[in-house]
């Protein structure tokens, strides 16, 4: 079982205590009324379905029930780090 | 004036876990919520302790808080007080930002208490139950064999578990279970 570093709680706790909630860093636009259907599209479901280091919102749903932001190798499957919500993208340092 | 609480626990305890699994009588139960910048005057107008971390617990009288979310409070006391925290809540409504929500009727708690507690325990929740690293006084929401409870330690061998009413019966099988299989050994 993978143990994953909760920001908020800031123990390891285990994943089962965890849901996936998709890519993180993607803001909504402003005015969706502005937007042609194309890049509304493009913002409801295109996603960078990244190899490698990837920005995805979590949230410890049985837990403290908050999400927060991982920086996760999808294939190693390792948690890289993981950051409040409102903080800013993070990057991981060679 | 609130309606009197007659609440069937919906769970029955079977002889073999006498003395390790205690139900206990029904309780009061609220849920705050209150945000960080807000708790020091909630606590001052209030006189209830709310812990400042999360995964920390406050004892007071036979009243306890524990604060499960980073602002997120359950406040388990005896049914007596039922009826004055109603009054006391009303009373800061509106001069404090916070909401209070009577939960008395959605869970049940069980002690857990004996050398076995523990390993009772890890049957289905995986966190690290030793003393290092679950200290006495340190609570969490958790989940156990996939329905969510409340889980704190009162005592070196004593924990306290709070899980909604409908899940009771299938967490005290798993109980069961344990001690017929560990039973003398």
């Amino acid at each position: 079982m993978l143990l994953i570093k909760c920001p908020y709680c800031q123990e390891d706790r285990p994943e089962i205590e965890f849901s996936y909630s998709g890519e993180a860093h993607i803001a909504r636009p402003l005015n969706p009324d502005d937007l042609s259907d194309e890049e509304w599209a493009e913002y409801l479901f295109i996603r960078s379905n990244r190899r490698g280091l990837h920005h995805e919102r979590w949230l410890h749903a049985h837990g403290c029930a908050r999400f927060f932001n991982a920086l996760r190798d999808t294939v190693s499957d390792k948690f890289e780090l993981t950051y409040k919500m409102g903080e800013p993208k993070a990057q991981v340092k060679k | 004036m609130l309606s009197e609480l007659k609440i069937d626990q919906a769970v029955e305890l079977a002889p073999i876990l006498t003395g390790e699994v205690d139900l206990l009588p029904v309780q009061t139960r609220y849920s705050l919520r209150v945000k960080p910048k807000e708790r020091c005057a909630f606590i001052e107008a209030s006189n209830i302790d709310l812990p400042a971390q999360i995964g920390k617990m406050s004892v007071q009288y036979d009243r306890v808080v524990l604060c499960i979310g980073p602002d997120e409070y359950i406040l388990i006391c005896s049914l007596a007080e039922r009826e004055p925290l109603a009054r006391k809540f009303e009373e800061l409504m509106g001069k404090y930002i916070f909401s209070a929500t009577d939960i008395s009727h959605r869970n049940v708690s069980f002690i857990l208490s004996g050398e076995q507690t523990t390993n009772m325990i890890n049957v289905g929740c995986p966190l690290d139950l030793s003393l290092e690293n679950f200290p006495v006084g340190k609570c969490t929401r958790t989940i156990f064999e996939s329905a969510e409870i409340i889980l704190f330690r009162m005592g070196k061998t004593k924990f306290q578990l709070e899980t909604w009413r409908s899940f009771a019966p299938f967490i005290v099988g798993y109980f069961e279970k344990y001690c017929l299989q560990n039973r003398g050994k």
